[in-house]
């Protein structure tokens, strides 16, 4: 049996995946006032992008990977501006039901063309590295080392830039900041292609690590939301912080309960958050 | 057809129930509830597993509504301490949760292989005609639920839960317990979707977990939606019109020729999902508007 040491790395780079869904989700929660449960199935319409321009084209992973982007996030904000955008002004739970039709519909498009056969990527195998007893995979390495540097791109984006400040100030008070002047609309654009692109490309980093299929995404809807709230809604480094703990947590809780009970380790993460510090690890306002 | 018919409408009653229940969260008092196929799942599974190990039905019924109950209470005063959004998502989870229970816990659900052999009830009584008998029972059961909850709607309590949905703040000001309503009217849905899977479990005799998919919440959903969120003949009216959408999407195996099996699912699914969000953006209210004002 391999060590401890192993599970732990393996919830790390499920970590570092899980960590770009979850800060798209957090951010769009803070700034939209409500849960899009449609985040998680990006993942699946990344993975697919890449999956058709990668097997379908021929074009090499890291391009497909690019692609599957750019197609996220197109796919995010047609639906934001078709589905969402006529109902800004309602009631944040008839949002969330509508992003689960989203979600519905998205999901079964994929499977209509392509069935709920299992498929992979034509990638080059390469040979997992044995260090100090742990085996790592070159590809995993790959992963969360582009994961980390998507973080650290969205939170200077956030804290440097004129739009990421905008943004947060609506995400603080919409109506104050339209007053002073900040496109609402375009904050929300911009939010909704970041958030599609970082979930889109979380979906080919889970097709590498596992593999693709029409529920990838939304099964992980559970541990997702986990990993938000336990970084505090609306806080991006909380949210990488979370992830990194939700996937140690699932990893290493395998060796105590069955693997099939891994969204139920989530869902305990859940409810152990909103017991004990319903505010998350990060946050400090609700 | 005639048993066509009459299955078909056994299940559309007990779909009604669990229409009810919902409305009870979302139309009368605007809490979300993801998992309503869970608490339908819970009352099937406690009554099914009490009857099939020898408890009278006199006593299993009413435990497996006080377990559905019960969990929806408890779900809700965990979720709703902070923000409601969480119910959302606390919901959901224990749908998907209590799916992988059923599963995996074979020592006390059997697992996948399912309960067999759940007694129907009077069944001696009415051999020859029983599936009408059990049409008529449902039948039976939706009209006093409905009568029970327009009462509930009426009464103070319901008109609380209406202000609640309306402006919780307002409702507090007024010096209503708002916490302690909301989880009262979740527990209250929560029980009717009990009911509901009570009757499902008795009816097929047989139950198991993939018949408790988190896509069945999805569908009550359109159903509540689709006839009138807030108005219990809504909730009806969508039972009925959901059956046609489900039933009649089939017949486009007979029209289109590669239509597989996997395909059919997904198209079906699709529409739903679609159904559900043009009818949110175009019309939330509903073929059956709730009259404002009213009572």
């Amino acid at each position: 049996m391999p060590p401890i040491a192993q599970y732990v790395w393996n919830g790390v780079v499920t970590g570092g995946i899980l960590a770009l869904p979850a800060v798209a989700f957090s951010l769009l929660w803070q700034l939209l006032r409500f849960p899009n449960f449609a985040v998680s199935t990006y993942l699946t319409v990344g993975a697919y992008v890449a999956f058709v321009l990668n097997q379908g084209l021929r074009v090499p992973i890291g391009w497909s990977w690019l692609g599957a982007l750019v197609g996220t996030a197109a796919v995010a904000l047609a639906v934001d501006r078709i589905a969402f955008r006529p109902m800004r002004d309602r009631r944040p739970f008839s949002l969330a039901i509508a992003s689960i039709g989203v979600a519905f519909v998205l999901e079964n498009v994929v499977r209509f063309i392509w069935s709920n056969d299992f498929r992979s990527y034509d990638v080059p195998v390469t040979r997992a590295m044995e260090v100090a007893g742990l085996r790592i995979g070159r590809d995993q390495l790959l992963i969360l080392g582009v994961a980390v540097v998507l973080m650290m791109l969205a939170q200077t984006f956030l804290r440097r830039t004129r739009l990421g400040i905008a943004m947060r100030a609506t995400a603080d008070n919409a109506s104050l900041a339209a007053v002073k002047g900040i496109p609402t609309e375009r904050v929300i654009a911009v939010a909704t292609l970041g958030g599609g692109a970082l979930a889109g490309g979380a979906g080919v980093f889970l097709g590498l690590d596992a593999s693709i299929d029409p529920l990838m995404g939304g099964g992980l809807i559970i541990s997702v939301f986990a990993a938000a709230i336990l970084g505090g809604i609306g806080s991006a480094p909380g949210a990488l912080g979370g992830a990194v703990i939700v996937g140690i947590v699932e990893e290493v809780g395998t060796l105590v309960v069955p693997p099939t009970y891994k969204t139920a380790i989530g869902f305990v993460i859940i409810l152990m958050v909103l017991l004990v510090r319903p505010t998350g690890l990060a946050g400090g306002r609700t | 057809m005639t048993a066509y018919l009459v299955a078909i409408a056994t299940l559309v009653g007990i779909r009604a129930l669990v229409t009810l229940g919902l409305n009870v969260q979302w139309g009368l008092t605007g809490l979300v509830n993801l998992g309503a196929v869970a608490f339908f799942g819970v009352g099937a599974y406690t009554a099914a597993l009490l009857a099939v190990s020898g408890v009278p039905l006199a006593a299993a019924w009413p435990a497996a509504i006080v377990l559905a109950s019960g969990a929806g209470a408890a779900l809700a005063m965990v979720a709703l301490r902070l923000r409601e959004d969480y119910l959302a998502i606390v919901t959901l989870g224990f749908g998907e949760v209590l799916r992988l229970f059923l599963l995996n816990e074979t020592w006390l659900t059997r697992g996948a292989n399912g309960v067999t052999g759940i007694p129907r009830p009077l069944h001696a009584r009415f051999a020859g005609h029983y599936d009408l008998f059990y049409l008529a029972l449902v039948l039976v059961s939706v009209a006093l639920v409905y009568l029970a909850l327009e009462r509930v709607r009426r009464s103070p309590f319901g008109r609380v839960l209406r202000a609640i949905r309306e402006d919780e703040v307002v409702a507090a000001v007024a010096g209503k317990p708002v916490f302690r309503f909301k989880v009262q009217a979740f527990a209250l849905g929560a029980g009717v979707a009990g009911l509901a899977g009570i009757l499902f479990a008795h009816y097929l005799a047989y139950i198991e977990p993939n018949m408790f998919l988190p896509q069945e919440s999805l569908f009550v959903w359109l159903a509540l939606i689709l006839g009138g969120s807030g108005n219990n003949r809504g909730a009806l009216l969508g039972s009925v019109a959901l059956l046609g959408l489900l039933e009649g999407s089939r017949f486009l195996k007979d029209v289109i020729p590669f239509l597989t099996g996997v395909r059919l699912a997904a198209v079906q699914q699709m529409l739903v999902g679609l159904v559900l969000v043009v009818l949110m953006i175009r019309r939330p209210e509903g073929l059956l508007p709730e009259k404002p004002g009213a009572d």
